[in-house]
């Protein structure tokens, strides 16, 4: 396999009337060419975040610190994303190299503007096509996405189209430039479940067809387990857990990972009470010291929890988890 | 295309219905007001030592079809005003369209150069105030639009009279000067009424102006939030394109729409900053004819004129809207 994406020690803060907020601390993960890879957490864990630093598309208040390496492999050679300075430079990784497709199908398209005029100035940005070219791109694209008449629906507006349609045209619409990588903000919230299932589908489909790196963000253990190839759990800002999908969701290494896999719904037993992670996540004014989790934990090992930051230890070969239980007697439970 | 014009021909009758029942409500209120024509004209010339009798009125109102059914009248002053003649004031027995002659051209010029003066720096400055992250630059211009809105009219236009008086020797005041008033129009006399005009514009503009920048400030600010803002960036689309085609774009439409409103507020403020420069124009006339002579014809004259005004507004805005946001062409024209 060829490296994608690598991405170390990502931090990042925003700055706000009540101060420094933590969004992002010290993440590091990467991302294998054509491989999916889920990240999940709850809502204010810092995923969405995460991936709108691969694009540098955080407020401006968002600061990076100095530690923060991205690096994204392109056939040309390595990009330094945080390196990159101005609009034009960061074209490589907004729509270029780098796609994203968001909750919300309808938001994302501009309201009185065509789709079709928003597909072909973004292929006009990213390419030297021609604009009837890249209408005629775009089309081709809305086709293959499963959109009928789509020379017809390429002159219509957000508004004219139905839910599952416009996240068909939204993923039309970023995978049109051919990225390297798509990120893809829970895309599948929005739409009825029978819809979801078709967009899955597609984008399944999608990822052979194009092999292209997937980060799939969203809190929909389901999704993942049928599209990821290895999940990322993310706490308060904070990588606690990663590894291959079907190990992590069988064999969760982190008290937070079994939590969020025991709050799942039983079909086999549905009278079964469901047992959800206890307590709330703290604001992110009141971080916790060391383990982010100590304050909602049900295996806390001792003080260590309250004091120090748990390192990554294997669970199994390529699966990690960053808790205490594992430190002491150095891996295994 | 075809759908097009048939929006804009239903706008058109919609907006000419709009008038006719405004029409309806002006006369009605016209006839609200104790007393009719006739006898304000005999009270009038009964102050100026007439003798007069009841005979008198009776052959005055029936020399003015007073008479007649209230509908009767109605249809007859609307068939009128539409083609711009209102008849002859109660008390002048003039005729008002010759007594008006230019002055509510001049109303109307006036309020619409102040709303055109007003946009044209709220808008820029508007978006600017919206993306800037320069606080010193937001606080300024936050005082100087809550100054705009907080100053009134009237006291900024005494104190720049004071100033032009005591510094240039010329009060500033009127519309034209000596030698054109009763001058028919010309070049000559267009050059001096600009050199005048700018004045009250400006006064009008500058509440008008503040309270613009407010609103293009917080409807811009609320575009950029949104999402497909966000979209478009991580498109690759930036810079001055970025802004332009998507939030300022989106925001123009509210902006469009409350034009209407704005005019009828620049025309209400209008003639106290007229007596203060002592114009001589339409809005001043119209509460002479409320407040002081019960002028009811020439009052009703130019209210119609006004709300004619504000309807033919809407209605181009309307269709401004049409064209530019297809939300609004879709739902009218299904």
């Amino acid at each position: 396999m060829t490296r994608l994406l690598d991405v170390e020690n990502l931090t990042l803060q925003f700055d706000t009337d009540e101060g420094r907020i933590t969004a992002v601390d010290d993440v590091s993960f990467t991302l294998e060419q054509g491989e999916v890879m889920g990240l999940v957490g709850e809502s204010g864990s810092g995923k969405s975040v995460t991936a709108k630093s691969l694009m540098r598309l955080n407020a401006a208040n968002a600061h990076y610190s100095d530690e923060t390496r991205v690096t994204l492999h392109l056939e040309d050679g390595p990009v330094d994303v945080m390196a990159l300075k101005g609009a034009r430079a960061l074209q490589v990784v907004r729509g270029g190299a780098i796609s994203m497709i968001f909750q919300e199908p309808m938001a994302s398209f501009a309201p009185a503007i065509t789709i079709g005029d928003q597909m072909v100035e973004q292929l006009l940005i990213h390419t030297d096509m021609s604009k009837a070219r890249a209408r005629e791109v775009s089309i081709e694209m809305l086709e293959r996405v499963g959109i009928a008449d789509a020379a017809q629906r390429f002159g219509q507006y957000a508004f004219e189209l139905s839910g599952g349609m416009r996240q068909r045209a939204m993923i039309a619409m970023a995978l049109s430039t051919r990225p390297k990588l798509l990120i893809a903000d829970e895309p599948t919230t929005a739409l009825d479940v029978t819809i979801q299932a078709q967009v899955i589908d597609l984008m399944k489909d999608l990822v052979k067809e194009f092999h292209m790196g997937i980060i799939f963000i969203t809190h929909d253990l389901g999704v993942i387990a049928q599209t990821a190839d290895k999940i990322a759990v993310m706490y308060l800002g904070r990588l606690i857990e990663q590894g291959p999908v079907r190990e992590v969701i069988r064999n969760p290494g982190h008290p937070y990972t079994r939590g969020l896999i025991a709050a799942l719904p039983d079909l086999e037993d549905l009278d079964k009470p469901l047992t959800p992670v206890p307590g709330d996540i703290p604001s992110p004014l009141e971080r916790p010291t060391g383990c982010v989790f100590h304050t909602r934990c049900t295996e806390k090992v001792g003080d260590i929890c309250a004091r120090e930051v748990p390192r990554f230890t294997d669970v199994t070969a390529g699966h990690r988890a960053a808790c205490h239980i594992y430190g002491q007697q150095g891996g295994g439970k | 295309m075809l759908q097009f014009a048939r929006f804009t021909a239903t706008r058109a009758v919609l907006a000419v219905l709009t008038l006719l029942l405004v029409s309806f409500i002006v006369f009605t209120l016209m006839e609200l007001v104790p007393g009719d024509c006739a006898e304000r004209y005999i009270a009038f010339k009964n102050t100026q030592g007439a003798v007069i009798t009841v005979a008198d009125i009776e052959a005055e109102r029936i020399r003015l079809g007073l008479d007649k059914p209230y509908l009767e009248r109605w249809v007859k002053w609307v068939w009128g005003a539409f083609q711009g003649d209102f008849g002859d004031s109660c008390i002048l027995r003039l005729n008002i369209a010759q007594l008006l002659g230019d002055k509510f051209k001049i109303s109307l010029g006036l309020s619409l150069a102040a709303l055109v003066f007003a946009y044209l720096i709220a808008i820029p400055v508007g978006i600017y105030a919206a993306v800037s992250k320069n606080r010193v630059v937001n606080n300024i211009l936050r005082l100087v639009s809550y100054l705009g809105l907080a100053l009134p009219n009237f006291l900024l236009a005494l104190i720049i009279m004071l100033f032009a008086t005591v510094y240039f020797h010329n009060s500033l005041t009127g519309l034209f000067s000596k030698e054109f008033r009763d001058a028919a129009w010309s070049w000559a006399k267009l050059v001096d009424f600009l050199k005048h005009a700018w004045l009250p514009v400006f006064i009008l503009g500058w509440s008008a102006t503040a309270f613009a920048i407010q609103t293009v400030r917080a409807l811009m600010s609320d575009e950029i939030g949104k999402l497909y803002v966000t979209a478009a960036e991580a498109r690759g689309v930036s810079g001055r394109r970025l802004l332009m085609r998507y939030p300022a774009r989106h925001a123009l439409a509210p902006i469009i729409n409350s034009l209407g409103f704005d005019l009828n507020r620049i025309f209400n403020e209008l003639p106290v900053v007229a007596l203060i420069l002592t114009l001589t124009e339409a809005g001043s006339l119209l509460i002479d004819a409320l407040a002081k002579s019960n002028d009811q014809q020439l009052a009703g004259a130019i209210i119609f004129l006004l709300t004619g005004s504000i309807v033919a507004m809407n209605f181009i805005t309307d269709i401004l809207l049409a064209i530019m946001d297809p939300r609004v062409r879709k739902s009218i024209l299904r």
